[in-house]
Formats: structure tokens, C-alpha cells, sequence
């Protein structure tokens, strides 16, 4: 059985992925032998509601970097459909692509690659103000001092006319946002924006898109692996694993208390500190992954240990609600489920513990 | 420089490419081949310059038309005539530095036009992928394995005497290819880069996306490829002239070895065969050597130790 959307009803959504696929093919030899069929996504099913900052979570190699590609338009889905506003975007081209363009814009992951060392910061903000014919050339100036001010790049006169190497990490990621936000999209995804910062960083990024969410009313779609990062920033979460959508709701109900053993996991794996005891453990996670049965199984089944192979490895997991707009695809989600709960203290990964 | 920078010139500062060039040129000096190179194009280019005096002293000393009317005949190095004569009294050393501006003539233009045909080719190929690429490349690949040399021999042999021009845009045409093949290597790892994602999400068209992204950050590699491709050129237009399929109205290396060997002085008359051979290795060598310290420059892992910091 395909993956159902999860049943999260979602009033005014901005943005709609309905069943979308992203396949990816490997070169085999020259006659296609050999050749790997790598499944990035899953019929991946999300709403993201007007205004929310939502967050995609999940391990290096979940999708969900393929996800905010698929969102912009870097890529095209498989299968599948993207709406956004109501309207089908997956296979835009031409004009109506450009005014995409101008609707939706991202921020990428390192900020040292995102930005062309030959293009100076002015030039590089004002490039989606170019490329789209927004205002008179003479404006542009300006509305580049503009943003710069928006993203704390102030004086931004000092900074126009620096070069991407001229600036630190923090700054060029500050930049990055600037020439995202420079023609007003109202959805903006920002692919783990911090990865790449120091830690004292990321806390000022945060804060420079939850402005911009203020200011401008923009729906933001934050991709992470922290979860942490999603609990300070994010009013909903979806957990994706191997382009699967494990669980969906709101962020500090789902770290606070997750249905699903994969959800668990991630929580288990985020740094601890102080007094331990009182962190639960889920340990959920098998140390030594099993082998996958090949069928229609739960994705997570390899690794999970409250699996039973008789259920989890054939059959596909159904929705679970599990709390007000929280839901986990596990045969164990079910509110009335006694499994699931966490084992108190045991949690210090510091000191030996 | 953009517009946005022009519109205020009190916040404009030093380019990229500009630091990078005073960079490079730090690490250009400190390589001995350079040096040499550059001091010996520097002497070719004085030479080249100075091609326009002899012929303003005295009408004999053009190295067309002017004939010495005491000497008729080759003669040796003399007060009048520094390195001698050649077989109808014209001047040897006039017609040497006339020889050094066609080579730079002839190297430069065939190889500019090379560079900018095989820069296009490659940028497309490396950006656009799929079938365009496969098309480039495989015609990129049938021309590559063409000898030139016997090419323009053959269509000379079917025209006639060829134009200077005409046999630099041929050089051109045929060695466009080897630039090309490199450009697209280049173009295929930029393709990468995130920054051409960014200009796609920013809107940016193929074109805006070849020619603002790709470009500046491919042209130093051509530069490169230029003073391969300049050598190139010389040698083929030399052999060609040296062949009796040169420009009959210039005055090139290969015209002056032509005439050596045409009337019958290849053994008798060395202060007239030695200054155009040795011209066509030195100048040859010179641009090699610059394009090996160029290649220092661009890629670092040719540099010695400790030459950066």
C-alpha cells in the first residue's frame, strides 16, 4: 500500500506536495546494467500553512534536501505535484517559471558556495531584482541598502561593494538571506542554514528569519538535522526518513513527546547536557542494522528495535493520530499503545555516562 | 564593472580579479621560466616595434621592396647591412624585425580568435549537457585529429596563394578544440558549484548564467590555453610559409627561410638562414615558457614550496 497523506488538515495551506516522488538513477555500464535506482523521496505528501515556519527534519541522505529543491524548482519531481497558492508549479516553464521565480526563493546550506567569489555582494543581492525586471536599475541601490539593514549587515554601505571573500561566514550567510528576501517571496527555504556557522552563529540566523517572517509575512520551510534548531524555530515539524514522512505536528508537541521510535531516535542522538537523569531515553535504534525484508514494509524497519517482523517487515504502517495535529506512520503510534515510553536517566553522554 | 558599482565610485573597491592578478603576478615573478619567457617576448616586442624605423632611414632598408642598389646579390654581415642581404640586395635585419610583428600578428589574432571560438564551444557543451554536448564535442573531436598543416596545404594548393588573414582565421578553425575540451572540463565542475544554483533560484537565464557566472571564472584558464595556442599558430604559419604556401606580400620567418631555400643559399648563407630559425624556436619558446608559468600560477599544486604563504 502507498503512503497516505498524513491526516493533518492544514485550513489555508501556501504550499502543497501531493504524493511527490524523486528518483534517482546511478550510470551503470554503457548498456544500463548495473545501474542503482536511489528513491529520494517517497510519495512525500506535506501542507505547509500560510505564515508558519515549518521544518523538515531528518538524517544526511532523509530527502529532505531533495524535498527543498523539488520546492524551488530545482529539480522535477518524478511523480507527483507541487502547488503552490492552489496553482500547479511542478512542470513550469517559461514566463510563468520567472514569476515562480520571484514567489519562492531559498537560502542554501554553505554560505562559501553559495555565492560567486567574482560577484560583488551588491551585485550578487541585486541579481534577483535584474533577473526579474522588478523596479527601475536606479532603485536597486537602494532597495540592496535595504535589506542589507534587514539582515544586520549595517553600515550596509560598508559592505556593498565588498567581495564574498572578504567576509566571514556569519556575514555571507547574512548576505545569502538579503538576496532571498530582496524581491519579497512569500515562501522562503532555507536548507540548513547554519550547518556550516559556529554555534554562536546560529542563534542570530534564527533570529534574522524570524524577522523576516515578522516583517514580511513570509512562510518559511527550515530544513535541519538538528532538532533543536527546529524547536527554536519551527511551528510545525515533519520527520522524513530515507524520503519517507515519519511524523507530523507541532515542533515542541513532537520533541516533547514523539510517537515515532524513528523521531525517538533522532532525540536520543542529540547532546545532552547537565542532569542527566532527568532526560529520558527512548533507544529505540538497533546498533546493528537488520536486513530489510524487500517487501512493502516499514522504512524503518531495518533499524528499528520495537519492530515485529511479522507486521513491520510486510506491511506498510498506517497513519496514527496521535495528540491534537500530531501524527506517526508506526504500527505503534496508537494513543492507547502502552510501547513507546522513555526509560528515565541514562541519557549523559558527557562524563563518561 | 557593473552599473550598481559605476553609480558610486567612492564605495568601489579592488576587484577580485584585481588581488588575484596582484597575487599572481607575485607568484609569476618568482618563477625562473616566466622570467625568461617574458624577457624574451619583451625582446620580440621591441622588435616588432622597431620593425617600423629601417624603412623610414632609408627606402633600402624595407624589407618588401627595398632593394640595396650597390648589392645585388646576398652578401654577408656588414656596417651597411648588420646581418647581410639576401639574394636581391634586400636588407636581412629589416626584414627579421618585419618577421617578428607578422609572428605576433599572425600567434595573437589566431590564437585570440581560437580561444574565444573554443571558450563559446566548451561553456555551451560543459552548460547545456545531454545532445548539444555530444554534438560539440564529437565535432570538437573530428577537427582535433585533422592535420592542420596538410589541411590548409591542400585548400591553399585548391586557391591558390592565400591571404595572411585567411590563413590565420584557418589556423584558428582548426584549433579551436583542444581549448574547448579543457573549458567544458571546467564548465562541467562549475555546473556544480552552488552559486549556479543560487542564480537559477535568483532567475537567472542559461544565458546570464553562461556569460555572469561561468565566464569570469573560466577565462583565466583560457588565457592559459591563449599562449599554447599562440605557439601553435607561429609554427604552422612558418611551416606553411616555409612550404611556398605563405602570404606572398609579408614578410614572415618562414617567407625568409623560403627564400633561403629556394635560391640556393641553404648552405652558403648561414647569417641569412640562422636569424629566422632561431627566431621561430626562441619565440616559440618564449610563449611556452610563459604558458608553463601561467599554468605555476593557476594551479597550485605546480607551485614550489613555500611560494605561498
Amino acid at each position: 500500500m502507498p503512503p497516505q497523506p498524513a491526516p493533518i488538515n492544514v485550513p489555508d495551506p501556501i504550499l502543497v506536495l501531493d504524493r511527490v516522488s524523486r528518483i534517482y538513477f546511478t550510470k551503470g555500464n554503457i548498456f544500463g546494467r548495473g545501474a542503482q535506482r536511489v528513491v529520494a523521496l517517497n510519495q512525500l505528501s506535506l501542507s505547509i500553512g500560510r505564515g508558519e515556519v515549518f521544518g523538515l527534519v531528518g538524517e544526511s541522505g532523509s530527502g529532505k534536501t531533495t524535498a527543498g529543491r523539488l520546492i524551488v524548482r530545482l529539480e522535477e519531481p518524478d511523480e507527483g505535484s507541487i502547488l503552490l497558492e492552489g496553482g500547479d508549479i511542478t512542470h513550469l516553464k517559461g514566463r510563468q517559471m520567472q514569476d515562480y521565480r520571484r514567489r519562492v526563493q531559498m537560502v542554501f546550506q554553505d554560505p562559501y558556495q553559495s555565492l560567486n567569489p567574482q560577484v560583488s555582494i551588491a551585485d550578487s543581492v541585486a541579481e534577483p531584482l535584474i533577473t526579474n525586471r522588478i523596479g527601475d536599475p536606479r532603485d536597486h541601490l537602494r532597495r540592496v541598502l535595504e535589506v542589507l539593514d534587514t539582515v544586520g549587515l549595517s553600515p550596509a554601505e560598508d559592505f556593498v561593494y565588498r567581495f564574498p571573500h572578504q567576509l566571514s561566514g556569519g556575514q555571507r550567510q547574512r548576505v545569502a538571506i538579503a538576496r532571498a528576501i530582496v524581491v519579497q517571496p512569500g515562501l522562503l527555504v532555507a536548507d540548513e542554514p547554519t550547518s556550516m556557522l559556529d554555534a554562536s552563529y546560529s542563534a542570530q540566523i534564527f533570529d534574522i528569519l524570524l524577522g523576516v517572517r515578522g516583517q514580511m509575512g513570509a512562510t518559511i520551510i527550515f530544513i535541519t538535522h538538528s532538532l533543536a534548531a527546529a524547536r527554536y524555530l519551527c511551528d510545525r515539524i515533519a520527520v522524513i526518513y530515507h524520503g519517507h514522512l515519519m511524523e507530523i505536528g507541532p515542533a515542541a508537541q513532537v520533541i516533547a513527546n514523539p510517537k515515532h521510535p524513528y523521531t525517538q531516535a533522532l532525540i536520543d542522538a542529540t547532546p545532552k547536557f547537565g542532569r542527566c537523569e532527568a532526560v529520558p531515553v527512548y533507544g529505540t535504534l538497533l546498533s546493528a542494522p537488520r536486513e530489510a525484508s524487500g517487501l512493502a514494509g516499514c522504512p524503518f524497519f531495518p533499524r528499528c528495535r520495537r519492530a515485529e517482523r511479522l507486521l513491520c517487515s510486510r506491511s506498510y504502517p498506517d497513519w496514527h493520530p496521535a495528540g491534537p495535529e500530531q501524527a506517526a506512520l508506526c504500527h505503534f503510534a496508537q494513543p492507547d499503545h502502552g510501547d513507546g515510553e522513555p526509560a528515565p536517566g541514562e541519557a549523559c553522554r558527557l562524563g563518561g555516562g | 564593472m557593473s552599473k550598481l558599482l559605476k553609480a558610486s565610485p567612492r564605495l568601489a573597491r579592488r576587484h577580485p580579479w584585481q588581488e588575484r592578478l596582484a597575487e599572481d603576478w607575485r607568484v609569476f615573478r618568482s618563477s625562473l621560466l616566466g622570467k625568461i619567457g617574458m624577457a624574451l617576448l619583451l625582446l620580440f616586442g621591441l622588435m616588432a616595434a622597431g620593425s617600423y624605423i629601417p624603412p623610414l632611414l632609408d627606402p633600402m632598408y624595407h624589407p618588401m621592396t627595398g632593394v640595396d642598389p650597390l648589392v645585388l646579390k646576398s652578401t654577408p654581415p656588414s656596417a651597411r647591412h648588420w646581418l647581410g642581404t639576401d639574394f636581391m640586395g634586400r636588407d636581412i635585419f629589416s626584414q627579421l624585425l618585419a618577421g617578428a610583428r607578422v609572428a605576433f600578428m599572425v600567434g595573437v589574432s589566431a590564437a585570440f580568435m581560437a580561444v574565444v571560438l573554443g571558450t563559446a564551444v566548451g561553456m555551451t557543451a560543459g552548460y547545456m549537457g545531454r545532445l548539444t554536448e555530444t554534438i560539440l564535442m564529437r565535432l570538437a573531436d573530428m577537427i582535433m585529429v585533422m592535420p592542420t598543416l596538410l589541411i590548409i596545404l591542400l585548400l591553399a594548393a585548391l586557391f591558390g596563394k592565400l591571404n595572411i588573414w585567411t590563413i590565420v582565421l584557418m589556423i584558428a578553425l582548426f584549433r579551436w578544440p583542444g581549448v574547448s575540451r579543457v573549458i567544458r572540463a571546467q564548465t562541467l565542475s562549475l555546473k556544480q558549484r552552488p552559486f549556479i544554483d543560487a542564480a537559477r533560484v535568483a532567475g537567472a537565464s542559461h544565458f546570464r548564467i553562461i556569460f555572469r557566472h561561468i565566464m569570469p571564472n573560466v577565462l583565466p584558464l583560457a588565457f592559459l590555453y591563449m599562449t599554447f595556442r599562440v605557439t601553435a599558430a607561429i609554427v604552422i604559419e612558418a611551416g606553411l610559409a616555409f612550404l611556398g604556401f605563405g602570404d606572398p606580400g609579408t614578410v614572415s620567418w618562414g617567407m625568409m627561410l623560403q627564400w633561403v631555400w629556394k635560391t640556393g643559399h641553404m648552405f652558403t648563407a648561414p647569417y641569412w638562414l640562422l636569424p629566422p630559425g632561431i627566431c621561430i624556436s626562441l619565440i616559440t619558446l618564449s610563449f611556452y615558457m610563459l604558458g608553463r608559468a601561467m599554468d605555476e600560477v593557476l594551479d597550485p599544486r605546480l607551485r614550489e614550496e613555500g611560494q605561498r604563504e
